[in-house]
């Protein structure tokens, strides 16, 4: 146990080596062997250590020195040499520049208007995909194309090409006729034609969550569902009491990732206007300031929205109490082989 | 409700609830599935059906005549169409084989061994997820420059492999797998490498193939790391080559907008293979192997 101690910090060859020495120098017969959550620890470093490694050189450094950027001057370009400590970018994105807060604005409210009718929409769609229906695999996938084809480059070209103004376009007469389009008043068919736009764009970012809230359904234990039918529940009650509670983790994932996603997203105008002043105007300290800002903004919207789901998330007890007792039953192998029973 | 004889004498039970689900679904699937439609329609038009005004969804006289342009319009530049898609292929491949088997063994050691920091890790990881990567661009150029990369596979590998939003996925699922497994082949006298390869591996199946997906659209369709790492033609990866063939940012040429359908098609078509055939998996439910959670 002492040993265990000293070596604590020690790595695996290190082991190694003094499981050798230690009979020799003590002359007993006993080996060395350090504690079961040590080693545990120990190995868990080993394995966690890849992953370590490639956030420590590409997250945690440049952002370390993208905060030191933001508050500073920048004295040379070339090399980022930088000097002082100053909070005049972040005086300037508030005060100085005209653009930045409007700007903020609008990413801010395309946001909050989308992301609740995608959760919406994409459950529904996930809870309708989950039944059991014909060519479940093939609406599966047609759901998640548009995810598919990206964010990227060859969405890009299809707007350019105009496939959205093609799509959205009911008025002209190719997706209902004519004679149909009279019926109605030109203030309907606007509604109509806002919804039509709504429910394209949303319909075509939410592959990822109708996937995540699929995944997270078919997780649901059947037994579960057949305990309600035989208790006389309705399928509206079920739906609402056993299904809505048992995919609440996986709605908080949701909402995090579809907020998350539509503010680092490349069409969203803040963005883009960071990314002028880092890259085309090459004033990297403004720049990061302003991407603080940003994220500091995200960081406390996130945190709100845990704060709120804390409460409706559901938590399963049994395997609560199961990993507590778990603890205790280590504890007590550990402490065994001191009692004697004479 | 409706009751119609089906084949080997099953009958088809007919539901006024039923029908409307396929009705919604359908409706629903036709609004998702037409920039797909328009995306492989564009790519058999010929020139003159590419610029009609309002654009039309179908095609009317299919012709390959843009794949053979693509070739023949990049034939005679420096670089090949062949050696974008090359890049490409090589990049992505390297970077899901690896992101997969680095966030599997994070994942693993973080729910199932408790390394020290652990949990200073992962709320550092739910953090990150919350970071724009174009945030920190410039300075993991430096990075990366520092490094002597720039040009390289290297630079546009590396940096994509340890990703927060990946190993999060991966210890969702991972936090459903049953400890007293785990303590089953240690008892028997697995040691730790066994017990990921032979029992947590297998059973992680179906969120190693969701992970592949993501990982594998994500860096397919990834236009910014090639913008900044790479300056070299031979270098550049199909989504800047896209818009090389194209023109430019600026705007489309003309002359080359066939091209660019036929290579937009050509691009995507690997996505959505991928995504065809892991998707049986990626909708595979986790195994409990006979121990309820």
């Amino acid at each position: 146990m002492k040993e265990g101690k000293v070596n604590k910090d020690t790595s695996k060859p290190n082991e190694a080596a003094n499981s050798a020495k230690a009979p020799a120098s003590k002359g007993a017969p006993k080996k060395f062997q350090m504690d079961l959550n040590k080693r545990n620890s120990l190995k868990g470093l080993v394995f966690v250590s890849p992953f370590i490694i490639g956030i420590l050189a590409f997250f945690i450094y440049p952002i370390c020195l993208s905060l030191r950027l933001s508050v500073g001057e920048s004295v040379a370009i070339v090399g980022m040499k930088v000097q002082g400590f100053t909070v005049d970018n972040f005086v300037r994105a508030f005060v100085v520049d005209t653009t930045f807060l409007p700007t903020f604005a609008t990413a801010v409210k395309q946001t909050l208007t989308q992301f609740p009718l995608t959760i919406v929409l994409s459950l529904i769609i996930a809870v309708l995909l989950n039944r059991d229906i014909k060519c479940r695999g093939l609406f599966r996938v047609i759901f998640f194309i548009p995810f598919l084809l990206g964010s990227g480059e060859v969405m890009q070209q299809l707007l350019n090409q105009g496939v959205d103004r093609s799509v959205l376009n009911v008025m002209d007469g190719r997706l209902i006729p004519y004679n149909v389009l009279s019926y109605f008043g030109d203030t309907i068919m606007e509604v109509v034609q806002n919804v039509m736009g709504m429910l394209v764009t949303v319909l075509w970012g939410s592959g990822v969550q109708i996937l995540l809230f699929l995944s997270g359904l078919q997780s649901i234990s059947p037994s579960l569902y057949e305990a309600a039918k035989i208790d006389g529940a309705t399928e509206w009650e079920i739906f609402w009491k056993v299904t809505i509670p048992m995919i609440s983790p996986m709605m908080l994932l949701n909402i995090v990732y579809t907020v998350v996603n539509s503010f680092t997203n490349i069409s969203n105008p803040l963005l883009t206007y960071i990314q002028t002043y880092g890259f085309d105007k090459a004033e990297f300290a403004y720049g990061a300031a302003m991407g603080w800002i940003y994220f500091a903004f995200i960081g406390v919207l996130v945190g709100i929205i845990f704060a709120i789901m804390k409460g409706f998330i559901h938590t399963n007890e049994v395997e609560e109490v199961k990993k507590r007792e778990r603890k205790h039953r280590v504890f007590t192998i550990e402490k065994a082989p001191k009692r004697t029973f004479d | 409700m409706l009751k119609i004889r089906w084949f080997r004498g099953q009958w088809l039970h007919i539901t006024f609830a039923r029908v409307l689900l396929y009705v919604v679904m359908i409706v629903l699937v036709c609004f998702t599935a037409l920039p797909l439609v328009y995306l492989i329609s564009t790519a058999f038009k010929p020139l003159d059906e590419l610029f009609v005004y309002p654009p039309q969804f179908f095609v009317r006289n299919p012709t390959t005549a843009n794949f053979s342009d693509l070739v023949v319009s990049l034939g005679s530049s420096t670089v090949p169409f062949t050696r974008y898609a090359f890049n490409s292929i090589v990049i992505t491949t390297i970077i899901v084989l690896c992101t997969v088997i680095v966030s599997c063994m994070g994942a693993y050691s973080l729910v199932k061994l408790n390394p020290p920091g652990g949990k200073f890790l992962f709320n550092l990881i739910l953090i990150a997820l919350m970071f724009s990567a174009h945030v920190t661009k410039i300075p993991s150029y430096m990075v990366v420059n520092g490094l002597g990369l720039i040009n390289t596979y290297g630079a546009l590998i590396l940096p994509n492999i340890a990703v927060a939003y990946n190993i999060f996925l991966i210890k969702q699922f991972m936090e459903q797998y049953p400890d007293e497994l785990l303590e089953a082949a240690r008892i028997d006298g697995a040691g730790e490498m066994r017990v990921f390869l032979q029992m947590v591996m297998p059973a992680l199946k179906p969120a190693t193939a969701t992970l592949t997906v993501f990982s594998f659209v994500n860096n397919w369709n990834d236009y910014f790391s090639p913008l900044i790492y790479v300056t070299s033609q031979a270098m550049k990866t199909l989504p800047l080559a896209l818009q090389t063939i194209g023109g430019g940012a600026a705007g489309m040429s003309v002359g080359r907008a066939g091209a660019v359908a036929a290579a937009t098609f050509l691009m995507t078509a690997p996505t959505v293979i991928i995504f065809v055939i892991k998707q049986g998996q990626v909708m595979e439910t986790m195994t409990y192997s006979g121990i309820k959670g």
